[in-house]
């Protein structure tokens, strides 16, 4: 308790003394500045990564797995996923009939590559996606515009389309999409829904999607050269590994696997991107880290710097206090602690200056760079508390390493010779 | 010497050292400061100690304050010995028993009256409401209870000595030690600023006064006169009255 009064005291001192001197203050903790200001970019630069990374694992559906002859990770080579046999319509039947654990299993074919004209305007590098019906139970089936198609559209084989976002904004600038008839692959597809945008930066190519009932893809594209992408619905996260492991046994029967084999398929699911959104941070954080550590540095240097200047400064000042009966601990402390306010100070600033930052950055972003506004989204226009109480608690750890020699120097001066100097 | 200092001998002893020494090195050489020197201060005393420059009087004022240690000898504060204290010890000492006075009066330019008033208080750890009501009071006993928000560039040289006695007195401490307390000071405020030490003295206090000057010195009841590092005189001063 008694220590406390005195430690209340050394705090009111320590912000005193950093005012007393603005100006010398404010440079002496620049480079502490500059060092904080890069961690809290950085950490709200993977805030925004973070969220826009969450967000695609919802667009893929963190309960979906997918079974494919070829690896999202692209593990191995393309010609070792290219020499798989491919997985045949009647395969992704068979798991579907017999699948006991999965909410839905939808077979589907992908056709790469694919133009897409309306009124003469034509775009290129659209996949055709030949679904069932039952794909508008996946995030494949949020819509902003129209409807899916029926069971019976799709068992019609009716020459119906629902175009991703991209398609929509591109051909149907006005927005009246829905009845329009688009060209491709030599046809002409009614549309009849839109996608809900559901790309980032990352994953843009999703919304260059257009969705045609199974039956008419098999009409007219054929199913026989083509492997079947196999999209399975667990229903929950929780019952992604039971769902998981009856995909793989009954995939390794129906393709008659041998116990001694590996598969001869691939499970693609959203955790796999987890390992290179791991390395995404990483390089971010060395890159950040290096411009850190080299700016607390010289931050410190600054730092220390100051508060050797600021002992010699106030020697007679020790002898008094010492005279007064401070104790060595007293004298030390009050030294730790304006060497910590300066950092932290220094913190504060940072964290107003990176905050207006941001705000201008975002609003900046949007007005000058429309086609980020929705990368922009994912970034808050704030600094979340987690970064703040980082910035403030790092800047105080500066603060005392910075400050330790000179407040140690400080502490062991002699009263009678401190008391002498001018 | 016993004998001139009878009529404290009814008192506690304040300050008792035995038999001590300082000795500085310079270089290779050895600088004897204080060569065994005694004394005993009683409670209530008016001590001065006199000598010219390189008397080692600073010195013994400096060990006496609990500034420094004796190389040599034992140094009893009201029975503690403080020959052997660990420099936290000491500090404590001085906290609670010992206030000083200054000559160039050593307030802290930053904070105002009362603030340097209450800096030992802080250290003993009182409670800021408490520092600041017994501060306020010692302000007022010293005469600047309308001072209290000055800095001291504000303050006259006398008012600013006044400010340092109030620093000395807050803790209530044993002794006062006053180091050539109106040597920054012209003759008429150095009066006034002796005239509050004899009423220190007549209200209980027990003050050394570290001094060169003989007509500061005729305000103490005792003089003690040291002479390259050792006591020449101690007697009680004939001149002396309240």
């Amino acid at each position: 308790m008694k220590f406390l009064f005195e430690i209340i005291e050394n705090i009111k001192m320590a912000f005193d003394s950093t005012i007393a001197s603005p100006l010398r203050s404010f440079l002496a903790s620049l480079g502490v500045m500059v060092g904080i200001s890069i961690v809290i970019l950085m950490g709200w630069l993977l805030d925004g990564l973070d969220n826009s990374f969450q967000k695609t694992f919802e667009i893929i559906g963190a309960d979906m797995i997918y079974i494919d002859k070829w690896d999202w990770t692209g593990g191995k080579s393309w010609k070792f996923y290219r020499n798989r046999k491919n997985i045949t319509l009647d395969q992704a039947i068979k798991l579907k009939d017999m699948h006991k654990s999965a909410e839905l299993v939808i077979p589907n074919f992908n056709q790469w590559g694919r133009n897409v004209t309306y009124n003469k305007e034509t775009i290129e590098g659209i996949s055709v996606v030949g679904a069932p019906y039952e794909n508008q139970f996946t995030p494949a089936g949020d819509l902003i515009l129209g409807r899916y198609y029926s069971e019976y559209e799709d068992n019609q084989g009716s020459l119906v389309v629902v175009i991703g976002y991209n398609i929509y904004k591109a051909l149907f600038p006005n927005g009246d999409a829905i009845g329009k008839n688009i060209k491709m692959g030599g046809r002409n597809y009614e549309i009849i829904g839109v996608v809900r945008k559901r790309g980032t930066f990352i994953f843009d190519f999703i919304d260059n999607q257009v969705f045609i009932p199974l039956n008419t893809f098999i009409k007219n594209y054929g199913k026989r050269v083509r492997s079947v992408n196999i999209g399975i619905k667990a229903g929950s996260e929780a019952k992604l590994d039971l769902v998981r492991d009856e995909s793989i046994g009954l995939m390794r029967s129906i393709r008659n696997v041998n116990p001694n084999d590996e598969n001869d398929f691939s499970i693609n699911e959203t955790k796999v991107f987890e390992q290179s959104i791991a390395s995404i941070r990483k390089i971010i954080w060395i890159a950040g880290i290096g411009l850190t550590m080299l700016s607390f540095v010289v931050g410190i240097i600054g730092i220390m710097n100051i508060m050797f200047v600021s002992v010699t400064e106030r020697t007679k000042e020790i002898g008094i206090r010492k005279s007064m009966g401070a104790k060595k601990r007293s004298i030390w402390s009050q030294f730790l602690f304006e060497s910590s306010a300066l950092t932290f100070g220094g913190a504060l600033i940072s964290i107003a200056v990176c905050s207006g930052i941001i705000y201008i950055a975002k609003i900046v972003v949007v007005k000058f760079f429309p086609d980020m506004a929705d990368v922009a989204e994912f970034f808050p226009p704030y600094l979340s508390p987690k970064l703040v109480i980082i910035a403030s608690v790092v800047s105080i750890i500066l603060g005392v390493f910075a400050g330790i020699i000179p407040a140690i120097r400080a502490s062991n001066l002699d009263p009678v010779n401190a008391l002498r100097s001018d | 010497m016993s004998e001139n200092i009878s009529d404290n001998m009814l008192n506690n002893v304040v300050i008792d050292i035995e038999h001590i020494s300082k000795i500085y090195e310079m270089g290779n050489q050895q600088v004897f400061a204080l060569r065994d020197v005694s004394l005993k201060i009683f409670e209530n005393e008016y001590v001065a100690l006199m000598g010219p420059s390189g008397s080692g009087k600073s010195t013994l004022m400096n060990i006496l304050g609990c500034l420094d240690t004796p190389t040599d000898g034992k140094y009893y504060f009201k029975d503690n010995n403080v020959s052997e204290m660990t420099d936290n010890d000491l500090a404590e000492i001085r906290n609670k028993e010992i206030g000083f006075v200054f000559q160039t009066f050593n307030l802290l330019p930053r904070a105002n009256a009362l603030k340097n008033v209450e800096l030992p208080l802080v250290y003993s750890g009182m409670s800021p409401t408490k520092r600041e009501e017994l501060a306020e009071q010692t302000l007022i006993n010293v005469g600047l209870g309308d001072r209290m928000d000055h800095r001291p560039n504000e303050l006259s040289g006398g008012q600013r000595q006044r400010v340092a006695i109030a620093r000395a007195l807050v803790t209530n401490p044993a002794i006062i030690l006053a180091d050539e307390p109106t040597g920054n000071l012209d003759t008429k405020t150095g009066e006034e600023i002796m005239a509050l030490f004899g009423n220190l003295w007549k209200n209980g206090n027990t003050i050394i006064l570290v001094t060169h000057e003989e007509d500061i010195a005729q305000h103490a009841k005792r003089i003690i006169r040291l002479r390259d590092g050792l006591i020449e005189s101690d007697e009680i001063n004939p001149n002396f009255k309240i």
